[in-house]
């Protein structure tokens, strides 16, 4: 039996331009996933003839999404798997939500953890897509934080010096 | 017995421990590979930690361990009073400081020396002569090396009518060229200019990092050579004067200043040539009056010319190529050194053979970075962690599967170097053990080195050494979206694979032994990762 699933990536690991895929899987014939040691799975592709090695470690099945990590190459994917009609109804009301929001706020959230070493916006402010929002340093670095698009700084939720964890929340546009 | 005698260099070498105990001044893989060769010549060793590295490696190999602060490094491994106090309380006789934190902090030597304690390193009075970056260049421009074409004097950033000054000056040297921090390292403080009406705005930016950062404000140019290789020698000295070259390493592949790849000897240099760099880098270290293992960095150009660009006085963090290549253990031998021995008949033996080596070794660092997204760190907790091994191999780290990977240090994760007869035998054990490497939990470096180790380009010679910053970015990002592709199709046959054996009643949590039972199918598989067959 097929299924469609939609596939795409989790806010931990996408990237900009990462669009979520619907794929066609089933339980039979010609390609198997295997099991391969602890956690590493094998995907054997059709006629036999090729070998993937994916890691597949801790999954966590949450309302029904259900969230895999996978390793492809040295590069590391945290991936959401749904079943195709339940992420429809979901992108449907998600979009109804977004309509009502257009111009709404947005959040701007950490995507490394770190220590703020400068924060470069005070509310009111009005920034220009990329520009900078604040400064995170992690790992002896400096990582600017730039504005995803246009706005107004509504609120500033970290101070100087504090240390954040990946998700927090830094900035929130309007 | 005559003072002279009595002062004299000590040659009962290997009769007893250079040491009887020697504190480590740092953590990760530099103070794993400390304590190795402690443990190797018999010394008891002394761990330092921050309360973020209580289970660290480092500690748990140490025969005993002090906390020293909080888990940012200011707070601990940079505290060289803590460090200090640390020696004195544990009884040991020398600090070993590694590379960063506290390596090449000329006040912190000298502190250790004031204690009565031995810096496993040059002199304090040569750190200071050689960290600041505008004596070495004034220093090794008077012992007749060629210095990159710049200034030789800190740029008087605070005279608004000394700017007209500055350009004139920069104008000379010709654009594009760098603003660099005379206490720099690691591209702090480092502008690119390339016009001169960017000049003033590129010396106040870089001076205000270099004081942040080193707290010396103080720049100075250089011209921008391009393109141009990154060659550095690796020196060694002892008391008495004799400094000999350990052979060469190219680094050139770097983004941003910070290496990634590392190999020796540099390849496509005559013997002549060699001859010639090494000398040049004795004469440099010489003038110094350096001790102790140091490396002299030039940059090399398409004129196969060399120009000298800086001397830093520790352990580099690519020491373990020189070493595979030249039968040299560095640490073990700045151990000696720092106790007073002569340099050991293996490191004349090896530097006598240093311009005709019979091996190439390559170095790749694995970080918690990255490669897509400009190298940005990416710490968190390492889940599988399968390293390579076999012939050839050397594998420095201080992490397992299960380890945090914390966001206080730097993100460097293992050294993967591998040895053999050429450089072309060495590139395809590189590829052959990176396949053999799986980590998740963490992204790593780990795409990138996959490609450089089969990349055509790179098997016929370094490249430049703004090759990353300049190509990688469109590579990556190609790379990583026919990996994802594939991701995608496999995350949805595993899902589904469970499911369907979720309702067939069986338990997704042991999964092993199950043969080749059909589970799922994913269309539209394509190659990426191929286990060897």
């Amino acid at each position: 039996m097929t299924r469609l699933v939609h596939v795409g990536p989790s806010t931990a690991t996408a990237l900009p331009g990462d669009e979520p895929r619907l794929v066609g899987a089933s339980d039979a014939d010609d390609t198997v996933v295997e099991a391969f040691g602890p956690g590493r799975w094998v995907v054997h592709g059709p006629g036999g003839t090729d070998t993937w090695a994916l890691n597949r470690p801790a999954r966590i099945d949450r309302d029904g999404v259900t969230t895999v990590e996978v390793v492809v190459d040295g590069w590391r994917f945290e991936l959401e798997v749904e079943d195709a009609a339940r992420a429809a109804l979901r992108r449907r009301a998600t979009r109804a939500r977004d309509t009502g929001t257009a111009s709404g706020p947005l959040d701007v959230r950490a995507i490394i953890p770190g220590r703020v070493a400068a924060v470069r916006v005070t509310v009111g402010d009005t920034v220009e897509a990329g520009g900078s929002l604040l400064v995170v340093e992690a790992m002896k670095m400096q990582n600017e934080i730039r504005a995803p698009r246009d706005g107004i700084v509504e609120r500033v939720a970290v101070a100087d010096g504090q240390t954040i964890d990946n998700g927090d929340l830094l900035v929130v546009l309007r | 017995m005559t003072a002279a005698a009595t002062s004299s260099l000590r040659k009962d070498r290997r009769a007893t421990p250079p040491f009887r105990r020697v504190l480590v001044a740092n953590r990760g893989e530099i103070a794993v590979r400390i304590i190795r060769a402690c443990r190797e010549l018999g010394i008891a060793t002394v761990a330092v930690h921050s309360s973020a590295d209580t289970d660290a490696m480092h500690v748990r190999l140490a025969d005993e361990s002090i906390l020293i602060g909080e888990a940012s490094a200011a707070a601990s491994y940079l505290r060289g009073d803590a460090v200090i106090a640390a020696a004195l309380t544990t009884g040991s006789e020398a600090i070993h400081p590694g590379y960063g934190f506290l390596a090449e902090r000329a006040s912190f030597a000298k502190a250790v020396e004031d204690a009565g304690l031995v810096f496993v390193g040059p002199p304090s009075g040569v750190i200071a002569a050689l960290g600041d970056k505008l004596a070495a260049r004034r220093g090794a421009a008077a012992a007749g090396v060629p210095v990159v074409p710049g200034t030789f004097e800190a740029a008087a950033i605070d005279r608004p009518d000394a700017v007209e000054a500055i350009v004139a000056e920069a104008e000379k040297i010709g654009f594009p060229l760098l603003v660099k921090a005379a206490a720099g390292g690691g591209g702090k403080g480092m502008r690119r200019v390339t016009r001169s009406a960017d000049l003033p705005a590129a010396l106040a930016a870089g001076s205000a990092e270099a004081r942040s950062a080193f707290g010396d404000g103080s720049v100075y140019l250089e011209r921008v050579i391009h393109p141009a290789r990154h060659v550095e020698v690796q020196l060694i000295g002892d008391r008495e004067g004799t400094i000999v070259a350990l052979g060469e390493r190219d680094c050139s592949l770097q983004r941003r200043h910070q290496k990634l790849v590392e190999e020796a000897p540099a390849p496509g240099l005559t013997p002549a040539e060699r001859r010639d760099l090494h000398e040049t880098a004795v004469r440099a270290a010489r003038a110094a009056g350096l001790e102790n293992a140091a490396t002299a960095e030039f940059l090399f150009d398409l004129e196969r010319r060399f120009w000298f660009l800086e001397v830093n006085t520790r352990l580099q963090v690519e020491h373990g190529v020189t070493e595979l290549v030249s039968d040299v253990d560095i640490v073990r031998e700045q151990l000696w050194i720092a106790a007073g021995f002569q340099l050991s008949d293996e490191v004349r033996v090896a530097a006598d053979r240093a311009a005709e080596p019979a091996r190439h070794a390559i170095e790749v660092r694995l970080s918690a970075e990255d490669p897509a997204r400009e190298f940005a760190p990416a710490p968190g907790t390492i889940g599988r962690w399968e390293m390579p091994s076999g012939p050839g191999i050397r594998i420095d780290t201080a992490v397992e599967a299960g380890a945090r990977v914390p966001p206080e240090y730097d993100p460097l994760i293992a050294k993967l170097l591998v040895v053999d007869a050429t450089r072309d035998a060495a590139l395809d054990r590189l590829a052959r053990a990176l396949d053999e490497t799986s980590i998740d939990g963490i992204q790593t470096t780990l795409p990138f080195h996959r490609f450089i180790a089969r990349d055509q380009a790179f098997r016929e010679g370094p490249m430049s050494i703004d090759w990353v910053d300049e190509s990688w970015p469109a590579i990556a990002a190609n790379r990583r979206s026919a990996a994802l592709d594939v991701a995608t199709h496999a995350a949805a046959a595993a899902v589904v694979a469970s499911t369907a054996d979720r309702e067939a009643g069986m338990s997704d949590e042991s999964p092993e032994g199950r043969g080749s039972s059909a589970w799922a199918r994913s269309g539209r598989l394509r190659a990426i990762e191929r286990l060897p067959r």
